[in-house]
Parts: structure tokens; sequence; C-alpha cells
């Protein structure tokens, strides 16, 4: 009788022992979205690879679908409150933060406690912040940068040192030259797109929405600087219209246009198009002509949001610190591999930002992009951006026709108070 | 009283509702209930999750908001200018292939009622691709010296609703010919003989005999393509709009209706409560267009 209790009991106890140890050795999955093959989810697949060295009982999934969709399925799930179905990490664009965070409050985990936010670039950590606590990772870049035609711009007489400290006026003029001497259009530009703008707005610290997030349109001096500047570009007759992103994109890959000016995540786009190697340069963009104007701006960017109601959300805080927050090597490897600048400041110490770069014919681009990046205005994205950006995108092509630009002014504000409620 | 009690009766017949309850049930749940709760939820203003009651708030945000105005004004001009174009271009069409003479009818008749199997979402990036800058279409154009400058299909406003008019009338002319061609095979063809031996010409045969008489399919074509009309999205959302820009087509000249439903639940800010509200106006217009053009076509005694 007691024989059998005993072995029974030594059973149970190995039983329930053993069972312990299955649930500990039982992998947890940490499930991601982001969008793009080439870039986030081949830097996400890295950062899992960098993980699961030292956490072998993590097993990171990504799931790749296209930006739309991610944001769009995000978007419907948060609203329907039916939170099992949603990822533990989610890529976010940096102008979308704020109506998120807004919008479903306690939908996404803060990582204050964990991460420590002074070693980003501050504007990254600005945008993700409401009421003083920050919820995202800071991920890509969008700093801007002239990526320009050597070829183009030698046959009508321009050097690369003309190419730097440009002016907008100045950037027209050359403009006019390469269209007389080539026969090509300086840049292509999607009316319907307001990508060009925002990048002239920031890079005079300026944003649809002062500091405290009030709409500001008809005393923004960056705001009317801009509107004016590509009015000026389109009427000058040196752009190519382009009928949304890929045909924009072929402006450029077709060796159509000579200059690109867009977020440096273009870099490896550019870099496909193998016939054009040691054909490229990279300059600052134009300054725009007002006061506190600067060489250095931003354009799109994205984090990583972890989401609050996950069951494994400690451990995916843990995996995004481990590796986005810390890891200079892994940020050396992703500028090589995908050309993705990251916001961690002091990964721009590492060795690969030091080296010359062959398609750009050995130039030291990566510096250059770690230095505007430090130098990007901080601005607030607010909550609205989307909805003035449209508003805005709807008064281009009467700016390009020499539309009065206050009364472009006005009628964004008017469309944007309307869409702000 | 005996007719009375027996249809009373079948009111009653626990068999009868038996058997429409399954087709009740998934009706009530998939059409009714979401029906209402839009309706509630149209009452609803904030962002995101974050909703409370508003009132008529969203109905007064309407007449202060220029991009539903925009909205409103381009999906009724796509109504005012197709409608009638295809309508008559599909009667035109279906009333010479109804020729029993005309040769390869068979083949003609396919070829022009094909586009309508085809996906919309893959027929506008096709569109799109052949309408842009340096297109198929220009270079043809500017080949034949049609024009000498490229047509700006997608950056200019005013060609911005021509392609998209274009685009539709090509996919759905076919799909309305259709339902003519259908109509004209069972008008009795002794009509048409009785007015040949009066002497009444092709034109006046067409106009004061077919037209006539194919009035209730007109009425048909009519209220559905109104009913797409009003509600068109995939091509708008395809043709003029991509992932970086942000207006649809230039200037936002091709704003319909449901793409800024779209916008406002999907893009920016979710206000699904100003959303649903966007949706009951369709719905309204819908429901007022078609009691128009009920009255306008109805049988006059």
């Amino acid at each position: 009788m007691n024989k059998t209790f005993k072995t029974s009991l030594a059973a149970l106890v190995f039983s329930t022992s053993s069972m312990m140890a299955m649930a500990a050795a039982q992998a947890k999955d940490i499930t991601i979205w982001c969008w793009d093959p080439n870039f986030n989810v081949a830097i996400m697949k890295e950062a899992g690879a960098i993980y699961s060295k030292t956490h072998p009982d993590i097993n990171i999934k990504v799931v790749d679908f296209a930006k739309a969709d991610v944001e769009a399925k995000l978007q419907t799930t948060l609203a329907s409150g039916v939170t099992t179905s949603l990822p533990d990490i989610v890529l976010i664009e940096d102008y979308g933060a704020q109506k998120y965070i807004q919008s479903f409050p306690g939908a996404f985990a803060s990582m204050n406690d964990v991460v420590d936010y002074s070693k980003f670039a501050p504007y990254k950590v600005k945008l993700a912040t409401v009421d003083g606590k920050t919820y995202s990772m800071p991920f890509d870049s969008g700093v801007t940068g002239l990526y320009y035609r050597k070829d183009y711009l030698e046959q009508a007489g321009f050097k690369p040192e003309d190419m730097q400290n440009l002016t907008w006026d100045k950037y027209i003029e050359i403009g006019k030259k390469v269209a007389e001497k080539t026969g090509h259009k300086m840049m292509g530009l999607d009316p319907n797109d307001a990508g060009l703008i925002r990048i002239m707005m920031q890079s005079a610290g300026g944003w649809y929405f002062n500091d405290k997030g009030e709409l500001n349109i008809t005393g923004n001096e960056a705001l009317k600087a801009a509107l004016t500047t590509e009015g000026k570009l389109i009427a000058s007759g040196i752009t190519k219209p382009a009928a949304g992103w890929s045909n924009w994109v072929s402006t450029f890959t077709s060796g159509d246009v000579a200059t690109v000016i867009t977020g440096v995540w273009i870099t490896g786009t550019i870099k496909a198009t193998k016939d054009q190697e040691n054909k490229w340069g990279v300059a600052a963009i134009p300054k725009l002509d007002v006061k506190g104007a600067t060489d250095a701006s931003n354009l799109g960017g994205s984090s990583w949001y972890v989401i609050a109601s996950s069951p494994e959300k400690k451990e995916a805080i843990d995996f995004l610190n481990s590796v986005y927050a810390k890891d200079v090597d892994f940020y050396q490897k992703i500028l090589v591999d995908q050309g993705a600048v990251g916001s961690l400041m002091e990964a721009r110490k590492g060795a690969a930002y030091e080296t010359a770069d062959k398609f750009f014919g050995g130039e030291k681009i990566w510096q250059k992009f770690a230095d505007w990046l430090s130098k990007v205005p901080s601005v607030n994205y607010g909550v609205f951006t989307n909805e003035v950006d449209s508003a805005v995108a709807a008064q281009l092509p009467a700016l390009g026709k020499g539309g009065d630009v206050d009364a472009a002014l006005k009628a964004i504000e008017a469309q944007a108070k309307s869409s702000m409620q | 009283m005996a007719s009375a009690n027996r249809s009373l009766n079948r009111y009653f017949d626990i068999n009868g509702w038996f058997f429409v309850a399954p087709a009740a049930l998934l009706i009530a749940i998939f059409m009714v209930y979401p029906i209402l709760q839009t309706l509630w939820m149209s009452f609803q203003t904030g962002k995101g999750m974050m909703t409370q009651f508003g009132g008529l708030a969203n109905i007064k945000r309407l007449f202060d908001d220029p991009m539903f105005m925009l909205a409103l004004y381009n999906t009724m001009i796509f109504f005012i200018v197709q409608v009638p174009v295809m309508l008559t271009l599909a009667l035109f069409l279906a009333a010479l292939l109804d020729n029993p003479n005309l040769k390869f009818r068979g083949v003609i008749r396919t070829a022009i009622f094909l586009p309508c199997v085809s996906s919309l979402v893959a027929y506008s990036v096709l569109f799109k691709s052949m309408f842009v800058q340096d297109g198929l279409i220009n270079s043809t154009l500017l080949a034949l010296h049609v024009t000498n400058q490229p047509i700006p299909w997608m950056t200019d406003p005013f060609w911005a609703r021509v392609l998209i008019i274009i685009a539709i009338t090509w996919r759905w002319t076919g799909y309305n010919m259709i339902f003519f061609l259908a109509a004209l095979q069972n008008i009795d063809k002794s009509i048409y003989e009785a007015s040949r031996i009066d002497g009444v010409p092709s034109w006046g045969r067409f106009f004061y005999l077919t037209v006539p008489m194919l009035k209730p399919v007109i009425l048909f074509t009519t209220v559905t393509s109104t009913i797409g009309t009003l509600q068109l999205f995939d091509e708008v959302r395809n043709i003029m709009t991509s992932d970086a820009g942000s207006a649809a087509g230039p200037s936002n000249s091709a704003l319909t209706l449901s793409v800024y439903i779209y916008n406002l639940t999907f893009k920016f800010v979710p206000s699904f409560g100003y959303a649903a509200t966007v949706s009951y106006v369709i719905v309204l217009a819908v429901a007022l267009l078609a009691v128009i053009q009920f009255y306008a076509l109805r049988e006059k005694d």
C-alpha cells in the first residue's frame, strides 16, 4: 500500500516536472507584420536570427504583406476590439504614429521602462511620444539627399562641386541648363504626391502643425516657401510628370531624369540599376529661402510597435531592445545589405558608415547621410498629417499653372479644418 | 370571408415560416443588422475607438466639409456624363448587332461583352499603364499626329475625369448591351414589318418603335448603372491613387464618395461615424435617383 502510494507519488512528481520542462522548452512565437521584402522584412529576419542565437526558445515569425494592407488590417482589427488576430510587433510609418497611438489608446505598449531613448535621433523618439510615454522602437530614417547623374550634369557643364550648398533657385537654374544641353528633365514629380512639399517644409523646421499639434497653415513660412518653390519647379518646365509610385521610380531607373530628391531608402533602388554604376553622386538637398532653413530633411521612415495585449509582450520588447537599441554591428550589416540608415546614434560610428560606396564612384555616401540625420529638424507630425497632405496635394496642379500661393494656403486650411474632427 | 381566412391561415402557417427561417435569419444577421448598426454608428463622433454620441454633428459636418462636397460633385459629374453616354452607346450597338444580316455577329457581340468579365482591378491596372504620360495611348496618338503634345491623362484634372469615364464606359457598355439585345429579341418582328409597309424610315422605327418598347429595360439598366456609378471605387483607387500619392487624381478630381469613405476609415484618422454618415448619403442619393427615374419612365396610360 505504502509502496504503491510512493510510486504513484513519484510518478506524479516526475510527470509534473517533465510537463513543466516541456512547457519551458516549447518555443514562444513572436509574430511581426511589415511590408518590404527587400527592406524591413529582410532586416527583421536578420534581427530575428541574431536574437534566436541567444534565445533559442523564441521563434521570430515575420509576415510580409503590402503596406496599405498592413495599415488597413491593423486599423480594422484595432477598431473591432478583437485582439487575438493581431501580431506581437507591427511596423508603422512615422507619419501615422500619432494617429494610431491617439485613436487606439492602450493598444500599444510603452517601452520607457526598458529602452534608453536618449540613444536615438531625437525626432524619431518625439514622433512616437504622447504624454511623456514613448511607444515605438525607432527604426529606419528617411533622411533625405539629392541624388544626381554626374554624366548628365557634366554634359551641361556642371561639376560635383557645383551641386554642393544649393538653393532651390540655383537648382532650377541648373535644371534649365541640363534640359537645354541634354534634353533630360531635372526630376520626376507626381502632382498627386505632396512628398516634396513635406521634404522642403521639414528642412526649414516647419510642419502642418505647431509644437502643440495645432493646425499651422496660413502663417506657416516654411509651407508657403515650399509651395512657392514647387510651383516654380513645375512652371519652369524642368520636371517630368509622373503618375503614381512605380511610374515615378521609372523616371530615374530608366535614366530619364537627372536628379532624385527623396529619402535614403531609395538608395537600394538606384543601386539596382547596374548599368548606371559610377554615374550617380549624392549631395545635400537644396535650401529654402526662409529663416531656419537647413539642407537636411526626412521623408517617410518607420518604427516598430509592440501590441499591448500580446501575451508575448515582454519577450517582444526585450527582442527589440536587445537588437535595435544595442547591437551596433547589426546596424552595420543592414546598412551594407539593405541600405538602411537606422536612428541609433552610436551606430553611425561603426565601420560600415566609413566605407566608400563603389556604385557612387567611391563616395562615402553613408557618412554624409549620417551627418544629415543628426541635423534633421524635429517637428510634430501630429495626428492629421494624412488629411492635410490630401488637402495640399489637391492644390498642387493649380500652383504649377501659376496659381496664387496665399489662396492655396487658405483653401488648404479650410479643407484641413473640416477634416480634423 | 373564406378567402380572407385562408390567407390569414397562410400567414400563421408554421411550416411556411420554417422554410423561410434560415434565409430570413441570414438576411437579418448579414443585411439588416449591419444596416441598422451603420445607422447608429452615423450618430457617433470621435477618433477610432474613442467615440461618443454626437447627435446630428456628423450631418452638420457634411455641409462644412469641402472634401465631401468635392466628392459629391465628382460622383455626380461621373453619373451625369457617363451613364447617358454609356446607355446610348449600348442601345445603338444592340440595335446594330440585332441585324440578322450582319456578318460575324457572334464574334462582335462577344468582343463587346468580353470587357465585363475582366476583373476590375486587373483592367484598372492595365488602363493605368496604357494612359501614363509616355504610355501606349499617348505614343499612338503622337504617332498618328492626332496631338503634338502628350495628353496629361493622369496629371490634369479634366483629363483625369475623361480617363475614368472612358475606363468605366469600356468596362460596362457590353454588359448593358446584352440586356438590350435580349429585350430586342422579344419584340414582335411583325410590328417592324407593318411599319416598313407603312413607309416608316429606319431612324423612325428605332426612335418610335424600338426605344419605347425597350422602356422597362432602359429603366432597369439606368437604375443599375446609377447605383454602380455612385459606388464607383475600384477604378479610381487603382488608376488614380497610389500608396505614395495623397490625392485621388490631380486636385482630387477623381475623388468619389466611395473613395472618400475608404479614406475616412482606412487612410485618415479613423472616423467610423462620419464614414457611416457619408455611406448613408450614397444610400439616399441612390434611392432618390431611382424614384426620379421610375417616375420619368413610368407607364403613361
